[in-house]
C-alpha cells in the first residue's frame, strides 16, 4: 500500500488484488490500486495492460474473479454499472455510451432511478440539463440529437450523466484520444474544477504528457500487473516509459525528412466532395498532390470527414464532384476494383468489419483483392494450393502470428490484423497506399512495426496519405500535414514548419 | 450461469448437438401429445413405421424427401450469406408451373427433351420469381425477408387463377367434369421422370438431381471466385465493397440462384409425383417452409441438407398419409419447430463455453 | 342515395374494420422492435390467439361481452406463451432472431400448433356462440359520413385507438419508454446506465406476443366469426412490414394499417358493386401493395436513419472480448 497515505484519511478508491482471466488472457493479475478522494490519479498503460478491464471492474460492469474493492472504506460489491453509481462511482468510456437516436437531455436523465416514472415535460428537464451544464461550464444544447454533436460534444454530455447522478468518482478512459489539443486543455480545467469540489478523478491513459500536466499520481500497469505508484511531481516521461514498457524506448521514430524532391505525383485529388452516410456533405472540394516516396499527412478530430474522404479515393464510396488522378489517369467513380486495378492500396480504418471479412480464414482474406484474378483464380475457379502458398509466404514475411493460415481472423489481436491487411495491400505493389489511423488501438510494438511498414514503402517509392487522428503519429511521420475541418482542408503545413499550437486551431476551425 | 464465447468447437459437438436436439424436440413434442391425450409412445411407433420401415416407406419418404431437399438447398444457398430468402415455397409453386407448362408444351418430343425442359422450365421460372425480391433489395435495400414472403402469398394465389379461375394452358379444359370441378391438365406418360430401383427402395431421379445439386453447391462456396464473393458479402458487407466485389451483382445473383433451386424443386414434384399442376396439394405440402428448417438443422451445409431432407421428408411423408383423426395436420409442423427450436438452442453450445456456478453469497462484514 | 352507403363512406369504415388486427399486431411487434428484438414469428403467434380465442368462445358461457373479453384475453395469452420460446431462444441463449422467428412460425402456424390445436378440438366449420358486433356509439352511428367510420365499429376497434395512445405516451412520458427506446438503439449505454437489457427484451417481446394474439383474436371473433386452418392468411406478415413503414412510430402504424385495410377491404366492396376482376387479382392486393409500399420507403430519403432501432436483431452480450 501506499506509505504516503496520511494516517486517518480513507481513499475514496480501494481495490485489493484484483484478478481478471478472459478466455486465453490474464487481464487483471492481482492489481492494487488506490485513490485519494480530490486528486486525479492516472492510470497509465499499454493497450492490453490491463488498464480498461481495470476500470471497467471499478464500475460494475465486469465482476472480477477475485480481490475486493472499498469505497470510501466501505466494502462493496458491484454487480452491475447501476450498483457502482449508487456507489457514487461512473465512467466516462472511451466509445461513448450514448444511444445517438436519443436528446442530450434524455440520454443525461437515462436510468435515473429518482426519475418520477410519469416523466416531467420535456422542457423541465432540458431546463434542469441546462442549469447543470452552465454550472460546469460545459455548454450543450439539451435538445440536440446525439448523432448531431461532435466528438468532444458528445464527451461533454458523458460528463454531464455522471454529474447529474452525483457521481464523486469519476474514471475518464482516453479522454482525449478525440480531442483537439484546445478542447483536451478545456476538459482538463474541467477536472480541475471536479477536483476542486472534493470529486475523484481515476485518468486512463497511455499519453505520457497529458498524464504529467494533468495528474497528481500515477499507477502504471504492465500486462495485467501493477508495476508502481508514483507522484507526478516526481516522476519524468521516460521515467513512465520505462515502467510502462518495460525497456528503454526509443521515442516516435520518425521518418527521415525526405529526399525524393521532384518525385513524380502518383495520387492526385482534384477538388473531390462526397457525402456522409446521412446524405450530408462530408468531404468539400478536396485537392491534394502527393508524390512518390511522400507521406502526406492529414490532421483533424474524428468525424471532420475523414473516413468518407478515405472511401472517396478507393472507390467505397460515391464522390459527388471531383476526380482522384492516378498516373495521369482519372479513376471510375464509386468503384473499388477499378482502383485496386490502378493501384490504389487502402488500410481502412476499421480494419476488423472492412480491412478484412473478420470471419473468413487469414488466408482467404490475404487474397481479399486477387481472389479474381490469376494466379490465384484461373477461369473463376480457386487455385487453392496457390492460396495456401501465398499466406505461408506472407504470413512470414510480414510476421503475422496466428495459430495458423485456416484461422478465422476475428481471432487475431488487433496488431496481427493490421498486419494481415498491411501484408495484402503492400504485397499488391501499390502505386500509393491511403492509409487511415493504422496504429489506432494497436500497442507499442505492433505500432512501431506498422510505422517501419509504412516508411519502408515510402522509401520504395510508394506515395502515402496517412490519414490519422493522432496529431503525433502526422507529426512524426509526414513529409507534409494537411489538416481537415469539416471535410475542408484548412491548410497545408511542411512538416519542419508545423508548431502544435497552429495546427490545434486549425483542427478547431480556427482560420490558419 | 457464465456464457464465454469458445475460440475453437469441438467436432463431436457438431453432431451430438443436433442429434440431442432431435431427441429432445421429440421428448418436448410428447407433452404436447400428453395433453392432446394421445400416446406418445404409439405415436413415434407408427410415425417411425410409415416413414422408415413399412413396405415401399424409404420409397415414399424418398419422393417426399426430394423437394424438401431443394427448398433445403435453396434455404442453405442465400442463408449462408445471411441472404434471408423465405420466398422458397412461392418460388417452388413456380418452378411447378414452369415445368408443367414446359411439360405440356414439349408433349411431342422424346422424353429426354421433356424432362430437360421440365428441369430448364422449373429453375427459370423459379429464379425469375425470386429475382424480384434479389432485385429490390440489391438496388432499393428493401427487406427481401418481407417481400419474398409477400411473394409467397402472390404465387400461390398464381396457382389458384391458373386452375380455377382462368381458362389458362395448364387447366383441363376437354371434360365436362374437368368444367365443373376445375383440375389441372395431365402431363403425357413421357414427362414421368424415369426412376432407379436399388430393391430396398426406389430412388427417383429428382433425388439424385438434388444430390448433384447439393455437391454443386458445396463446391460453388468453396472453390470459385464467385462463392468467395458470396462468402465476404454475407459476413461483412463493407469487406466486400472495400474489395472491389459487386455487391449488387451478387445479391441478385445469389438470390436467383436460390430461387432456381427451389424451382427444380417444383419441377420435381411434378416430374416424380404429381404429374399435373394441382394448386391444393402443392399449398398443402409446404415444402419451401420446411426447406427452412431443413437448411437451419443442417446448418446451410449441402451434405447434411441432403440427410436431414431425408430424415424430415421421412416425417412429412408418414405425418402427411396417416392424416387423420389420431395424427391431425399440424402434428408435423409442431415436431419440425419443435427441432428447429431444440437446434437453435443447442447452437450456444457450439459457440459458447457455458459454465454454472453458484453465485457466492456476499460475506458478512 | 344516403351518404353513409356511398362507396368512400363503405370503404372507409371497412378500411378500419380490417386493419384493426394489423394494429394490434404491429403493436406489438413496434415495441418488441423498439427494444432490439425482432420476432418473425407474428404470422404463428396470431394464428395461435385465433385458435384458442375461437375455442374458448366455444366452451365458456355467459354474457357476450364477458365471454368475448375473456376469450380474448385467452387468445393474447396463449399467444404469449407461443413468444416466450422465442424471448428465451434470442434473448436468453442469443440464437439467431430471424431463424429463430421463422421457427415461431412454423411451430406455431398454419401447418403447426395452431392447426393441431384446431383439428383436435375440432373447431372446423362450427359457427361462433359469440363475436364482436359493432357498438352504436351514443346512438351517433347515423351520423353522415362520420357515423359508419368512427361510431359503428367494434369494442376491439375502439380498444385499438386507446393502445396506439398509451403506447405513444408509454414511449415518449415515461422512464420505462425511454429506457426501452434506449435498450433498443444501444444496450450497451443502457447497460452502463443500470437498465437491465434482458428484462427489457424478455417483458416486450412478451407484450408483442399478446398484442398479436388479440389480434389473430381479431379474426376468429370479429371479421370471419369461425375457426380455418391459416385463417390470417400473412397478416402477420403485412404487420412486421408495417412496423418499418411506419418508421417504428406508433401513431403512423395505425394510419398504415388503415391503408392496408382497405387493399383488404377492396375486393369485397367493390365485387358487392359488382365489379368483375379474377378474385385473386384484389386477394393478392395486400400482399403487392406491401411490397411496393415497402421498396417505397427503403429508398431515398426515407432511408436515412428514421427510425430504426439501432441494435435491433442484434443479441446483446456484455461480458465479451
Amino acid at each position: 500500500m501506499n506509505p504516503e497515505v496520511t494516517a486517518g484519511a480513507v481513499p475514496a478508491v480501494a481495490m485489493r488484488s484484483i484478478t481478471k482471466r478472459f478466455p486465453g488472457v490474464l487481464a487483471n493479475d492481482s492489481v492494487d490500486f488506490e485513490a485519494r478522494e480530490g486528486e486525479v490519479h492516472a492510470l497509465l498503460g499499454e493497450n492490453g495492460a490491463g488498464k480498461s478491464t481495470l476500470a471497467s471492474i471499478l464500475t460494475g460492469l465486469y465482476r472480477p474473479d477475485a480481490g475486493d474493492i472499498e469505497i470510501y472504506g466501505r466494502r462493496v460489491e458491484f454487480h452491475s454499472p447501476r450498483d457502482a453509481m449508487a456507489a457514487g462511482v461512473s465512467m466516462v468510456h472511451q466509445h461513448f455510451r450514448l444511444a445517438a437516436s436519443l436528446t442530450v437531455a434524455d440520454n443525461i436523465v437515462l436510468g435515473h432511478q429518482a426519475a418520477p416514472w410519469l416523466r416531467a415535460s420535456p422542457r423541465t428537464i432540458e431546463s434542469q440539463v441546462t442549469d447543470l451544464a452552465r454550472r460546469y461550464r460545459m455548454p450543450v444544447n439539451p435538445t440536440a440529437r446525439i448523432w448531431q454533436l461532435s466528438v468532444g460534444e458528445q464527451q461533454r454530455v458523458e460528463i454531464l450523466k455522471s454529474l447529474y447522478r452525483g457521481a464523486r468518482i469519476l474514471i475518464l478512459d482516453e479522454p482525449t484520444s478525440l480531442l483537439t489539443p484546445q478542447e483536451a486543455d478545456d476538459l482538463f480545467e474541467t477536472l480541475r474544477r471536479m477536483t476542486a469540489e472534493g470529486r475523484t478523478i481515476v485518468f486512463v491513459s497511455h499519453k505520457l504528457e497529458e498524464l504529467m500536466a494533468v495528474s497528481d499520481r500515477v499507477t502504471v500497469l504492465r500486462g495485467g500487473r501493477v508495476v508502481g505508484t508514483v507522484e507526478t511531481k516526481s516522476t519524468t516521461p521516460p521515467q513512465l516509459a520505462r515502467m510502462m514498457v518495460g525497456r528503454e524506448v526509443v521515442f516516435a521514430q520518425s521518418k527521415e525528412a525526405h529526399r525524393m524532391e521532384g518525385g513524380e505525383v502518383v495520387l492526385e485529388l482534384r477538388g473531390i466532395s462526397a457525402d456522409g452516410d446521412l446524405g450530408i456533405k462530408a468531404v468539400n472540394d478536396v485537392s491534394l498532390a502527393i508524390k512518390a516516396g511522400e507521406i502526406v499527412g492529414i490532421a483533424g478530430v474524428s468525424g471532420n470527414g475523414q473516413r468518407e474522404l478515405a472511401e472517396a479515393i478507393s472507390g467505397a464510396r460515391r464522390r459527388s464532384a471531383g476526380d482522384v488522378i492516378v498516373d495521369g489517369r482519372s479513376l471510375r467513380n464509386g468503384d473499388p476494383e477499378d482502383a485496386i486495378a490502378r493501384g490504389i492500396a487502402h488500410v481502412p480504418e476499421d480494419r476488423l468489419g472492412t480491412g478484412v471479412s473478420p470471419s473468413l480464414s487469414v488466408a482467404d482474406n490475404l487474397i481479399l483483392k486477387s481472389h479474381r484474378r490469376a494466379p490465384i483464380a484461373t477461369r473463376g475457379i480457386l487455385r487453392r494450393q496457390r492460396i495456401a502458398a501465398n499466406a505461408k509466404q506472407l504470413m512470414s514475411r510480414f510476421s503475422v502470428s496466428a495459430p495458423g493460415p485456416d484461422t478465422p481472423t476475428r481471432l487475431l489481436s488487433g496488431g496481427n490484423v493490421q498486419k494481415v491487411v498491411l501484408a495484402r495491400e503492400l504485397s499488391s505493389r501499390p502505386r500509393a497506399i491511403v492509409a487511415a489511423n493504422p496504429t489506432r488501438g494497436l500497442d507499442v510494438g505492433a505500432t512501431e512495426s506498422v510505422r517501419e511498414l509504412l516508411i519502408k514503402a515510402a522509401a520504395g517509392g510508394v506515395g502515402i496519405l496517412l490519414i490519422s487522428e493522432d496529431l503525433d503519429e502526422v507529426l512524426a511521420l509526414a513529409d507534409r500535414i494537411a489538416v481537415i475541418y469539416e471535410g475542408r482542408i484548412a491548410g497545408v503545413v511542411p512538416r519542419d514548419e508545423a508548431d502544435v499550437q497552429r495546427i490545434g486551431l486549425m483542427m478547431a476551425g480556427a482560420p490558419a | 450461469m457464465r456464457i464465454q464465447r469458445r475460440l475453437t468447437t469441438p467436432r463431436w459437438l457438431v453432431v451430438a448437438v443436433p442429434v440431442a436436439s432431435l431427441i429432445a424436440a421429440f421428448a418436448a413434442a410428447a407433452i404436447v401429445l400428453l395433453i392432446a391425450g394421445k400416446d406418445p409412445g404409439a405415436t413415434y411407433a407408427r410415425l417411425f413405421d410409415r416413414a422408415f420401415i413399412a413396405p415401399g416407406a424409404i420409397t415414399s419418404t424418398l419422393i417426399t424427401a426430394t423437394p424438401l431437399l431443394f427448398t433445403g438447398l435453396a434455404a442453405a444457398a442465400a442463408f449462408r450469406m445471411r441472404l434471408w430468402n423465405i420466398g422458397g415455397e412461392g418460388q417452388l409453386y413456380l418452378g411447378a408451373v414452369g415445368a408443367s407448362g414446359a411439360g405440356l408444351f414439349l408433349r411431342d418430343q422424346p422424353p429426354a427433351v421433356i424432362i430437360a425442359g421440365m428441369v430448364g422450365g422449373g429453375l427459370a421460372a423459379g429464379a425469375a420469381w425470386s429475382s424480384i425480391p434479389g432485385v429490390l433489395k440489391a438496388y432499393f435495400k428493401t427487406n427481401e425477408i418481407i417481400t419474398s414472403l409477400m411473394l409467397n402469398y402472390v404465387a400461390g394465389l398464381l396457382l389458384t387463377y391458373l386452375i380455377f379461375d382462368s381458362r389458362s394452358f395448364w387447366r383441363e379444359l376437354g371434360t365436362f367434369s374437368a368444367r365443373a370441378f376445375p383440375q389441372g391438365k395431365q402431363l403425357p406418360d413421357a414427362a414421368t421422370w424415369p426412376t432407379f430401383d436399388l430393391g430396398v427402395a426406389v430412388i427417383p431421379f429428382g433425388f439424385l438431381l438434388g444430390l448433384i445439386a447439393a455437391l454443386g453447391l458445396w463446391l460453388f462456396y468453396r472453390s470459385t471466385s464467385f462463392g468467395f464473393q458470396a462468402r465476404v458479402l454475407g459476413d461483412s458487407p463493407s469487406a466486400a465493397r472495400y474489395a472491389g466485389i459487386k455487391t449488387r451483382r451478387v445479391v441478385v445473383a445469389m438470390m436467383a440462384l436460390s430461387g432456381a433451386l427451389a424451382g427444380v424443386g417444383g419441377a420435381s414434384e411434378i416430374g416424380d409425383f404429381r404429374h399435373v399442376l394441382d394448386p391444393r396439394g402443392l399449398q398443402q405440402a409446404g415444402f419451401g417452409y420446411a426447406g427452412i428448417v431443413v437448411a437451419a438443422l443442417a446448418r446451410y451445409n449441402p451434405f447434411a441438407v441432403a440427410v436431414v431432407a431425408f430424415l424430415l421428408g421421412g416425417l412429412a411423408n408418414a405425418g402427411y398419409s396417416l392424416q387423420g383423426p389420431d395424427f391431425p395436420a399440424g402434428l408435423v409442423g409442431v415436431l419440425q419447430g419443435m427441432i428447429l427450436f431444440f437446434a437453435l438452442g443447442g447452437e450456444l453450445l457450439l459457440r459458447y463455453r457455458v459454465s454454472f456456478r453458484a453465485r457466492l453469497a456476499a460475506a458478512p462484514s | 342515395m344516403n351518404v353513409n352507403d356511398s362507396i368512400v363512406v363503405v370503404l372507409a369504415a371497412s378500411a378500419i374494420f380490417y386493419g384493426t388486427p394489423l394494429v394490434f399486431a404491429a403493436m406489438g411487434e413496434l415495441l418488441a422492435e423498439r427494444s432490439g428484438v425482432l420476432n418473425l414469428g407474428v404470422e404463428g403467434m396470431m394464428l395461435t390467439g385465433a385458435v384458442t380465442a375461437f375455442w374458448a368462445v366455444q366452451h365458456l358461457s355467459g354474457p357476450d361481452w364477458l365471454v368475448l373479453l375473456l376469450a380474448t384475453m385467452i387468445g393474447g395469452l396463449a399467444a404469449l406463451a407461443v413468444s416466450v420460446i422465442h424471448a428465451v431462444l434470442v434473448v436468453g441463449l442469443r440464437a439467431n432472431q430471424i431463424v429463430s422467428g421463422l421457427a415461431l412460425t412454423i411451430f406455431a402456424g398454419a401447418t403447426g400448433l395452431s392447426s393441431y390445436v384446431g383439428n383436435v378440438a375440432r373447431l372446423g366449420g362450427q359457427p361462433a356462440h359469440h363475436e364482436y358486433t359493432a357498438i352504436n356509439v351514443l346512438g351517433l352511428a347515423d351520423v353522415p359520413v362520420l357515423g359508419p367510420i368512427l361510431f359503428h365499429q367494434n369494442a376491439l376497434v375502439y380498444a385499438s385507438w386507446a393502445l396506439v395512445l398509451v403506447a405513444l405516451a408509454y414511449l415518449h412520458r415515461t422512464r420505462t419508454g425511454l429506457h426501452v427506446r434506449a435498450v433498443g438503439e444501444s444496450p450497451q449505454t443502457a447497460d452502463v446506465m443500470g437498465i437491465d437489457v434482458a428484462r427489457y427484451r424478455y417483458a416486450h417481446t412478451l407484450a408483442g406476443g399478446l398484442l398479436a394474439g388479440v389480434g389473430g383474436a381479431y379474426f376468429s371473433l370479429a371479421i370471419t366469426p369461425n375457426w380455418i386452418d391459416g385463417m390470417t392468411s400473412g397478416a402477420g406478415w403485412i404487420a412486421i412490414a408495417l412496423v418499418i413503414f411506419a418508421f417504428w412510430r406508433p401513431e403512423l402504424t395505425l394510419a398504415g394499417a388503415y391503408l392496408f385495410g382497405l387493399f383488404s377491404s377492396l375486393g369485397f366492396v367493390l365485387q358487392a358493386r359488382q365489379v368483375h376482376l379474377p378474385p385473386e387479382v384484389f386477394a393478392s392486393l395486400p400482399y403487392l401493395m406491401t411490397v411496393v409500399v415497402l421498396v417505397a420507403v427503403s429508398t431515398g430519403w426515407a432511408r436515412q436513419r428514421l427510425g430504426a432501432p439501432a441494435a435491433l436483431g442484434t443479441p446483446y452480450v456484455r461480458e465479451e472480448r
